[in-house]
């Protein structure tokens, strides 16, 4: 076997892993039917288990992903000889040869239709994210639980039953014809948008998984904007706005690892490639008359990144951003952000009134960020007193471990004046 | 210098409920030790071995083959390594950040080379 010299062991790139099984899961479940999921999971199982007992002696091989895609082909064909219904597909499985796994899929194809099989909106919300991350992004039941902060029971019952909802109702592996694509592309992007906001919320270090599925959802968004199906505007404007907010991930904690404000944040530290790359699609995004949310989520941290610092930043522009924004997407949180804006384009009483307007809205009533933004705004305002009422409330209300301690080093300040 | 073998031995079926990440991240372990092993001149050669086997007894004439004792053993031998080292210590010292021995152990048997 033609094995890998050793400076070729890094080769064995980050994420081969999680990544290949997603895309072997992809293409193998593609050739089977969807209804045949679970039997390509299996087989891609083996095939990464078998690699772990191998390689280690034998070393890496010179083609790993070929050697994976074959073994896990083999073991497909062995499954599926046991099993008489499944005869007829053992022909395409037998034809296929190691190269054509490797090279047959330039463009992701085989993951892609796996993305529109795992999004379709006839499924749950919570089944489609579920799936999603465990079929193409190569995820465990465990890591997908730690990242909802579920129970891994859970996650898998609601794998079950989505793969059983897709056989009975034979949804299946495709990228959807152009008259429906644009429908079934939006629920693939809300499914990646609502991936990115999970894995950036709680980007503290403390659980790594999460950080991934910042990384898997900008993975994802990639793929369908090199897809010519499915290189549209409002892909662009959605990984634009993925990049923009993740080139601020290596400046938003400090050494210790506590969340850091945008105004206490080391903005050398911007990763200055992610926001070049960020901008080349919003460019890219702006080509149509299109305009969607993802389009002016982007432009605001376009603005953001635009800015040498706070004071700078073009405040007024932001706030005009989420007044658009807020048209498209009524939301109390959309309306939370725009009132923080004023705040900064204003001044502190302009951003106190606007989120005690809102302060009411039952949506926001477990929001920690509206007391903690009221909190900041009483410090700057000059009554830490008012101020650490609320970040008591704050604190209340549920938030992960970095944001605890960034509120608690907040009350800290407000009892310091 | 001197050389030994070290031999894995584990239970099968050992990573299948693993997640693929956490596959990697064993595998990686095991890339770095051989890589470290290797650019000290130190690996000279690994194979993996097949679960399967014969084993073979009797003089000529009462010969019988059985298959391999491991399907009854709960410890197989996975695979080895050929180490070269200057002493027993010092195998001890390279194996003690393998990861096979989070799932298994590992047997360091010195060639002997009749000098």
């Amino acid at each position: 076997m033609d094995r890998a010299a050793p400076s070729d062991v890094d080769a064995l790139v980050e994420h081969l892993f999680r990544h290949s099984a997603g895309q072997m899961v992809s293409r193998l479940a593609r050739w089977l039917g969807s209804a045949r999921l679970d039997l390509a999971e299996e087989a891609v199982q083996d095939a990464l288990v078998r690699a772990l007992e191998t390689w280690p002696f034998g070393g890496v091989p010179a083609e790993p992903r070929g050697w994976l895609f074959q073994v896990a082909r083999h073991r497909a064909l062995d499954l599926i000889r046991r099993d008489t219904a499944l005869r007829g597909k053992l022909d395409i499985l037998e034809r296929a040869t190691p190269e054509a796994d490797v090279r047959e899929q330039p463009l992701g194809d085989d993951e892609l239709a796996m993305m529109f099989m795992c999004c379709h909106p006839s499924l749950p919300h919570a089944g489609r994210i579920a799936l999603t991350l465990k079929t193409v992004g190569g995820f465990g039941v465990g890591e997908i639980a730690a990242a909802f902060l579920a129970e891994p029971d859970a996650i898998a019952q609601r794998l079950v039953r989505a793969k059983r909802q897709i056989r009975e109702e034979e949804i299946a592996i495709d990228i959807p014809h152009p008259a429906e694509l644009g429908a079934r592309l939006d629920s693939v992007l809300d499914v990646l948008y609502l991936l990115f906001n999970e894995g950036y919320a709680a980007h503290g270090g403390e659980n790594l998984v999460r950080g991934d599925l910042c990384g898997e959802a900008i993975r994802l968004a990639g793929l369908l904007a090199r897809n010519p199906a499915t290189d549209v505007p409002a892909v662009h404007a959605l990984l634009a706005l993925m990049l923009l907010q993740s080139s601020r991930l290596p400046a938003r904690v400090d050494d210790a690892g506590d969340l850091l404000l945008l105004s206490e944040q080391d903005r050398a530290r911007w990763d200055r490639e992610l926001i070049a790359e960020g901008m080349e699609h919003l460019e890219r995004a702006s080509s149509g008359n299109e305009v969607t949310p993802y389009h002016v989520e982007a432009a605001i941290a376009a603005a953001h990144a635009a800015a040498p610092d706070e004071a700078s930043t073009d405040w007024a522009l932001i706030v005009r951003l989420y007044d658009d924004l807020l048209a498209l997407k009524p939301s109390p949180v959309v309306a939370l952000n725009r009132a923080i804006a004023r705040a900064m384009a204003e001044g502190p009483d302009a951003g106190i009134a606007a989120i005690e307007r809102i302060e009411t809205d039952p949506a926001l009533a477990r929001y920690y960020l509206l007391p903690a933004a009221l909190g900041g705004l009483w410090l700057k305002r000059g009554d830490p007193v008012r101020a650490a009422r609320h970040y008591h409330e704050a604190l209340t209300r549920p938030c992960s471990a970095p944001e605890r301690r960034f509120l608690e080093k907040q009350l800290a300040r407000c009892g310091s004046r | 210098m001197a050389k030994f073998l070290v031999l894995a031995r584990g239970t099968e079926q050992r990573y299948a409920n693993r997640s693929p990440q956490e596959m990697q991240q064993v595998m990686q372990k095991y890339m770095a030790w051989t890589a470290g092993l290797r650019e000290a001149g130190r690996m000279l050669h690994g194979e993996k071995l097949r679960a399967d086997g014969r084993v073979v007894r009797g003089a000529a004439g009462k010969m019988t083959v059985t298959d391999g004792p491991f399907a009854e053993s709960k410890e197989v031998l996975g695979g080895f390594w050929l180490l070269e080292a200057k002493s027993y210590e010092e195998v001890q010292a390279f194996v003690k950040d393998n990861p096979h021995l989070e799932v298994g152990s590992l047997e360091i048997r010195q060639i002997d080379d009749m000098g």
